[in-house]
């Protein structure tokens, strides 16, 4: 008989449901109904012969899901790190006494809506925007007239852009399929710029790519671009995807050639509904350029990228999480090994890169790794997109050499609000990274420098905390998010972030500081960090410790682990 | 029986450190198994080698070097890896991690583990780790809230705070059982466990099998005592190594006994090759029917005043419409006052003397009996012998007539053997395997859990029923027939097999017989033609051809959706083709399995307990067999086969068949056509009854002798794989109540048959030497597993498992194909009966439900007579979930409880034969298979009224 092939070490509920992903069937369900009766659930499973508790678990699992119907206008609200600097608790009370009696708005607290340089953000009816605008929007969206606005495409042109405006795109591609570029060449440009993964984990794009490449002939290859940042303060992907869909396409497209892949998907966030539009336009530029398709330019390969809605959670931004969504199941994180690059979606070798990774790829293979490697500054190679939030002038995205100092990005972004001198501490690398102290000004943003500094490159964010804040407070709001996102799947990360947060929230109510922090938190750290499966549980209390003082254990005496995107 | 087997693929080792000891191990071996071998315990809480790890509670947690601490039970081991299972440092973790857990867990004073089996292994884990749950505690970390319990299914309890999440569970549902009902659901902190879409358990899909339970390392998922027996630490009570009691899958189980209070307080599944440890709901929840109140205690003899004979109960005698109490058993109250008391001695004297009446003034022939597939081999080995050499007749029979008599009769004509030619279990080796007419979830439930499983593991599902069932929900082909059209699907298929030149010809050439007869007749059923009767797709009849045909090994199981027809040996016969001419016979993970009911119908029919045959199936019409056995019990035998069981009824009711003695079956609810074994039963001289409770058709009875149940009583028991295993006493017999073999041998004694049994390990060993297939076994060597027959070395050897892989059974060794000739059923709807009437079984209950309605849990989950009908049929009908209706056939009457069922043929309805108070064999037809005499309960013309107002719940008595 054949056996089902598993690779070493896949865990027994990885992959663990035969047959298509229900989550269309699903998301179908519910734009007909605007939510999910449960006729309708027992029907499905009845027909598509699957368990009901799978669907249990999905439509548990997934904010997206609704089991009761909508209100007339869902106000989503975030409290996460960077809007919470920008008064977020004050501003949603204000909003829950206002609407709280309303029965047409349901006010929901969500995690981090990826608009940190609106904050703090609210989306109405998914239409994201500023908390000011929330009172026009709901009273809009209350008589079915809200209209949804385009992607924000403020900045660049960016110097990443091989394509001037009005130059024809896509050449490196065209070169590729035209037999002028050879994957091999692709790689090894990638290797010798030293491009490293964009989304926080930093692995060597190049090898990446040739590893995936190397996988036996007769097993077939995905490429997935992860567009699912969600962490707090980190936003640039969502500036890349609205101004440069083109080049992560490119960059998809060519790492789907290199490693032998004919489909490949984009996995965006729900809340980058925007930003989606413009992909899917892109994706239609393509499809008429006869780029994309069965026998794209008469090269004899198959080509097809389409869009994949994260049905949502800052989870799924782990790369086996993602894939678990993408399969249909819960999005919970793999044991690894094996890694994807072996064993990813539907157990095949998977190559899975963030939204800037792919998206510097088409300037390396067009100028070159010499030229790469030279827009870098204070030892660091090539360019890096940071989404700066937080208490400065000019929130927003800014791509700046790899190695620009802390103080260089923060007087980009207009200075810390209040003069330098109000400069209280930075998170370098978004939520997960350890917050460091205003004498890091001089440190370049690159990796190993800020990894020798105590914290982590990480997804990118650079959040400002000006003089007045509770630093353990600031730390605190961060643990709640990732209390907030633990999937469950595994006991550190779901009990410690939780206990945690309970401990730290106590104490600050108890008018607690820093100094009162006592040990149990030093010890769930260090578990929740050895133990935990993914990158979630292993960050989630770093940032508390990091604001507790060197002399007990914290942030620059630590080995900091990978984050979770 | 050597079966090769190809050589397996080369494995590659690593070799690697674990704690300074180097080990070389095959690759992909895990970290935690590794060490284990090693005899390096790492501690863990999710994991279980009876599941596939998922590498979820983090306590195994090992240094392997990295950044970060590895699960040693998920992470394979590595070429030059270095790990350390126990530094301070992974300690330290462990403790944290037990922490974390014990935190939210109830005190152990209230933990429903550690308080009735004591076994709770967080809380073994916490005393390791000094963990205590003391607020007071430095290191103590916030409680969590409470998450609830769930309390709704009868058996079970569910306590959420105690769930750790360890997903034991949750792979103990899906890939043991394969039921797929429990699940996580909600995210990070508020996850737990769900059944269905987070119902109530007692609400949801949930079949109660129990594997959570047995699966739970907490307090999350427990027995709830059943009649105030305690659940104690296993220690405190004494184990039974016996074997389940109900279906012919025959699982090993351990009970455990509380001896003062002389009851059971729990069961649990033990590791046999055949059932690994698995349960059902009947095999883990069923066993307390023998502790009934209602147990007959005492010989009874029905008093001057209640003859005339005829039923006792109001309902039987059609007057049940004013019942005060609907539903039910037999009534206690109303019959019980019909019968007296008696002493064993003279209630066995009035047995042997109206018997020996009987048979004195009207011959042999017209003494018959009834023994049970519920008794062990022993009890069917002696009851054959009494009624044989006793009274020299061979009318006896027993329910195996109703099950498979057509399986067997078309086996032996076409492989020499009615036993099936591989276990259940082989499927695992099976590409293919066809489930024809099983409902296999429901009646043989552990063994579509092996069926689903290897499915999973890439075996093809082929499910053939008219019934979508839930095996179809596993299929990857379901091919629903129209009812009674199996013969027009077989034959299509294997036309198509033929035609694409898909049959083995060299097995053909060498090994089988008649195939030109079955190529011929198929020829004429083109897959068009076959759709057209069967009502499945040409295409799916093609698809099905091209996965058997193409199958290395191609197993078929099958149920009474195959026998229970008037072309129940040409059903049988069609699918000992379709492995024939495949030369899907002999060798691993192929073959022919009809799936036997009884626990012991498959030992019932080696022992002798049919017409036709003596023990071990040597004919009766044979002479040497026939001197043989004159030999051996020194008497006169019958030299004609005897009437088979729905004969005897027929000859009941015409006079011929005068004195019937009744050991264990129930032919009253069990039999087609019930009004018609009504008159039979009340036309008889003299009935003795021999059972354990006071069954409808003891209300025809003269004598009823109490018996012991099957837990009170040591026997060996035969499962549908050949699989012989010793059942053992686990409690005292109640009353005066006593084994059969020695009611038998009373009786015996008392017409002139001495028998001085003084075990049951001697009548065993007497019917060993006198038969073949059990040669060699003996109480001795039957071990705790049992042994699977023929066995040529029992000391040693499990026994065989793949039958006929170089030779049939038949005389000349070759298989006998018989072609078959699709005809329709008996009786066809019409306009005034426009349904066809199903009968069956449910998962909770059993025949004619004096076992199971008299159990807490399987009476509890369900009580009601029901008619499953497709919604559509329904809404036609104009009913709802609850509605009576009312079901007429040309032979009777009944009102019942409309299910509306997705499960459904339109135009069919389903009825479960339990239930006296709505008894569907009121209804079915009393045609019968011209040679296995089988009646066809699954095919009856019946028309569906609405009756009545909707019932409320929990009317059942």
């Amino acid at each position: 008989m054949t056996a089902v092939g598993k690779a070493p070490g896949t865990e027994a509920r990885a992959g663990r449901f035969p047959g298509p992903s229900l989550i269309p069937a699903l998301t179908a369900i519910q734009r007909e109904h605007g939510w999910l009766p449960r006729e309708e659930l027992l029907k499905l499973a009845r027909e598509a012969r699957r368990p009901l508790y799978e669907i249990q678990g999905i439509i548990s699992f997934y904010p997206h899901f609704r089991t009761e119907p909508r209100p007339r206008v869902e106000l989503a609200v975030c409290g996460d790190l960077s809007c919470w600097l920008r008064g977020s608790e004050e501003r949603i009370a204000e909003l829950r006494a206002r609407y709280g009696d309303d029965v047409d708005v349901e006010v929901r607290e969500v995690s981090c809506l990826g608009r940190c340089d609106r904050a703090p953000a609210v989306a109405v009816d998914e239409q994201p925007a500023g908390i000011d605008d929330t009172d026009a929007l709901v009273a809009s969206a209350k008589e079915r007239m809200l209209e949804h606005a385009g992607a924000d495409t403020a900045g660049g042109p960016w110097p990443n852009d091989p394509y001037a405006p009005g130059v024809p795109r896509y050449q490196m591609l065209r070169r590729a399929l035209a037999g002028d570029l050879a994957s091999d060449d692709v790689v090894g440009a990638l290797e010798d710029a030293g491009l490293r993964g964009m989304g926080g984990a930093g692995f060597p794009t190049g090898r990446k790519w040739s590893l995936v490449a190397a996988q036996p002939a007769d097993r077939p290859r995905y490429v997935i671009c992860n567009a699912d940042e969600s962490e707090p303060g980190t936003f640039k992907d969502r500036q890349i995807l609205a101004t440069q869909p083109h080049l992560v396409l490119e960059g998809m497209l060519l790492g789907m050639l290199v490693t032998g892949a004919e489909e490949g998907w984009v996995f965006i966030r729900h809340e980058y509904g925007p930003e989606e539009q413009v992909i899917r336009a892109e994706l239609a530029e393509l499809e008429s350029q006869g780029l994309m398709g069965e026998d794209v330019l008469g090269s004899g390969r198959r080509l097809r990228i389409e869009v994949f809605t994260s049905p949502g959670g800052y989870i799924l931004g782990e790369e086996s999480a993602l894939i678990e969504c993408m399969e249909g199941h819960r999005g919970e994180p793999r044991n690894k090994p094996p890694f994807p690059g072996v064993q990813g979606l539907w157990g095949q070798p998977t190559l899975m890169n963030s939204v800037e990774t792919f998206a510097h790829v088409p300037v390396i293979v067009d100028r070159g790794a010499e030229w790469w490697r030279a827009q870098g500054a204070n030892g660091g190679a090539g360019l890096k997109f940071f989404a700066v939030s937080g208490h400065v002038e000019r929130p927003g995205v800014y791509c700046v050499p790899m190695g620009t100092t802390v103080g260089e990005l923060i007087e980009q972004a207009g200075g810390v609000i209040g003069g330098p001198e109000a400069l209280r501490a930075v998170q370098p690398g978004g939520a997960s990274s350890n917050f460091l102290g205003p004498d890091v000004l001089s440190v370049p943003l690159d990796f190993k420098p800020l990894a020798e500094a105590g914290s982590m490159l990480g997804s990118g964010a650079l959040v400002v905390v000006a003089e007045g804040t509770d630093l353990l407070a600031a730390a605190t709001n961060v643990l709640r998010f990732f209390r907030n996102e633990s999937c469950g799947k595994c006991v550190p990360c779901r009990l410690g972030s939780q206990k945690a947060h309970a401990i730290l929230t106590s104490l600050l109510a108890e008018g607690g500081g820093a100094a009162d922090v006592d040990d149990r938190i030093v010890q769930l750290e260090e578990t929740m960090r050895l133990t935990s499966i993914c990158g979630l549980g292993q960050v989630a209390l770093g940032p508390v410790l990091s604001v507790i003082g060197l002399d007990r254990g914290a942030t620059a005496a630590r080995p900091h682990p990978r984050p979770a995107s | 029986v050597a079966i090769s087997t190809p050589a397996p693929p080369e494995i590659r080792t690593v070799t690697l450190s674990i704690d300074g000891q180097e080990l070389t191990v095959p690759e992909g071996t895990t970290i935690w198994t590794a060490a284990r071998d090693a005899g390096i315990e790492i501690p863990v809480l999710c994991h279980d080698e009876r599941y596939d790890p998922v590498g979820v509670c983090r306590v195994c947690a090992v240094d392997v070097g990295g950044r970060v601490l590895a699960a040693a039970c998920v992470r394979p081991c590595e070429d030059g890896m270095e790990v350390k299972t126990a530094t301070p440092d992974v300690e330290r973790q462990r403790e944290t991690l037990t922490r974390l857990l014990v935190a939210d867990q109830p005190a152990p004073e209230e933990d429903a583990k550690e308080t009735t089996t004591g076994d709770n292994e967080l809380f073994e884990l916490a005393r390791r780790y000094g963990v205590e749950r003391e607020d007071g505690d430095a290191g103590a970390l916030p409680c969590g809230s409470g998450r609830g319990s769930d309390f709704s299914n009868p058996v079970i309890a569910i306590d959420h705070d105690a769930c750790i999440l360890c997903d034991r569970c949750v792979r103990a549902c899906d890939d043991v059982q394969g039921n797929d009902v429990i699940g996580r659901t909600g995210k990070g902190y508020t996850t737990r466990i769900a059944f269905d879409l987070d119902d109530p358990m007692g609400e949801s899909s949930c079949v109660t099998c129990g594997e959570c339970v047995a699966a739970c390392p907490t307090g999350a998922i427990t027995n709830k005592p059943l009649h105030e027996v305690p659940i104690r630490p296993r220690e405190e009570l004494k184990q039974v190594d016996t074997v389940c009691p109900y279906c012919g899958v025959g699982c090993a189980l351990t009970y455990h006994v509380d001896e003062e209070r002389g009851a059971i307080a729990f069961a649990e599944g033990r590791d046999q090759p055949g059932n690994k440890g698995r349960l059902c709901v009947k095999g883990r929840y069923g066993w307390d029917y023998a502790r009934s109140p209602q147990r007959l205690v005492t010989p009874l003899i029905r008093r001057d005043d209640a003859y005339p004979k005829g039923p006792l109960s109001a309902d039987v005698r059609g007057e049940g419409r004013g019942r005060k109490k609907p539903g039910g058993l037999v009534d206690y109250d109303e019959v019980l006052p019909h019968f007296r008391e008696a002493t064993w001695e003279e209630a066995l004297d009035l047995v042997g003397e109206r018997l020996r009446t009987i048979h004195g003034e009207h011959g042999a022939g017209a003494i018959a009996g009834f023994g049970s597939a519920k008794c062990s081999n022993e009890e069917a080995y002696l009851f054959q012998k009494l009624i044989r050499a006793g009274f020299g007749t061979n009318n006896v029979d027993h329910c195996t007539r109703l099950c498979h008599a057509s399986s067997v009769a078309a086996l032996f004509e076409g492989v020499g053997s009615g036993a099936v030619s591989t276990t259940y279990g082989d499927i695992i080796n099976a590409d293919v395997a066809i489930l024809a007419g099983t409902n296999t979830t429901a009646n043989h439930p552990v063994a579509s859990s092996f069926f689903k499983q290897a499915r999973r593991r890439g075996t093809k599902l082929i499910v053939v029923d008219p019934r979508r069932e839930r095996i179809a929900d596993h299929a990857d082909i379901y091919c629903q027939i129209k009812p009674g059209t199996d013969v027009a699907f077989y034959n299509g298929v294997m036309h198509e097999v033929i035609a694409r030149g898909l049959t083995d010809r060299e097995f053909i050439a060498a090994r089988v017989n008649n195939y030109g007869d079955v190529a011929k007749v198929v020829k004429e059923y083109p897959p068009e033609r076959a759709a057209q009767i069967c009502g499945v797709g040409a295409d799916v009849i093609r698809e099905v051809a091209r996965l058997w045909g193409e199958a290395g090994a191609g197993v078929i199981y099958w149920g009474m959706g195959i026998s229970q027809h008037t072309t129940g040996t040409d059903n049988s016969r069609c699918l000992i083709a379709m492995c024939a001419i495949t030369g899907n016979v002999g060798k691993p993970g192929a073959g022919l399995h009809p799936l036997r009911g009884q626990n012991n119908v498959q030992g019932a029919s080696d022992a002798g307990l049919v017409p036709m045959f003596y023990p071990n199936y040597q004919p009766v019409e044979d002479v040497a067999n026939r001197e043989r056995f004159e030999t051996a019990w020194g008497r006169e035998l019958d030299p004609a086969r005897g009437l088979t069981v729905t004969e005897i009824i027929g000859a009941a009711l015409h006079g011929s068949v005068r004195g019937m003695y009744m050991m264990g079956e129930n032919p009253f609810l069990s039999d087609p056509n019930i009004n018609k074994v009504r008159k039979a039963l009340s036309a008889l001289d003299f009935l003795v009854v021999q059972d354990i409770f006071l069954t409808e058709t003891a209300e025809f009875a003269d004598v009823v002798l109490p018996a012991t149940s099957y837990l009170e009583k040591d026997g060996t028991y035969t499962n549908t794989d050949r699989r012989v295993q010793l059942g053992r006493k686990v409690l005292d017999p109640p009353g005066q109540a006593r084994p059969d073999w020695e009611i038998i041998s009373d009786v015996a004694n008392r017409i002139g048959l001495p028998m001085d049994y003084t075990s049951p390990s001697e009548i065993f060993d007497e019917m060993v030497s006198l038969g073949t297939d059990y040669a060699g076994l003996s109480y001795d060597n039957l071990g705790s597993t049992g042994k699977l027959y023929p066995n040529p070395d029992p000391e040693h050897s499990d026994g065989t498992v793949v039958l006929f892989d170089d030779h049939f059974g038949t005389d000349d060794g070759r298989a006998h194909l018989v072609a078959a000739e699709w005809m329709p059923a008996r009786e066809l709807p019409n306009d005034e009966f426009p349904f066809v009437l199903n009968t069956g079984r449910l998962l909770e209950h059993w025949h004619t439900g004096s076992m199971t309605r008299r159990s807490f849990a399987l009476d509890a989950i369900s009580p009601r007579a029901l008619v499953f009908v497709h919604p559509e049929d329904a809404a036609e009908l104009g009913v709802g979930e609850g509605d009576m209706l009312r079901v007429t056939s040309r032979r009777g009457s009944i009102e019942i409880e409309t299910r509306i069922s997705h499960r459904e043929t339109r135009g069919s309805c389903f009825i479960p034969f339990h239930f006296r108070e709505a008894a569907a064999n009121v209804l079915t037809i009393d045609a019968i298979d011209p040679v296995g005499k089988i009646p066809e309960f699954k095919f009856c013309a019946v028309r569906l009224e609405r009756a009545g107002s909707p019932v409320a719940a929990g009317v059942d008595a």
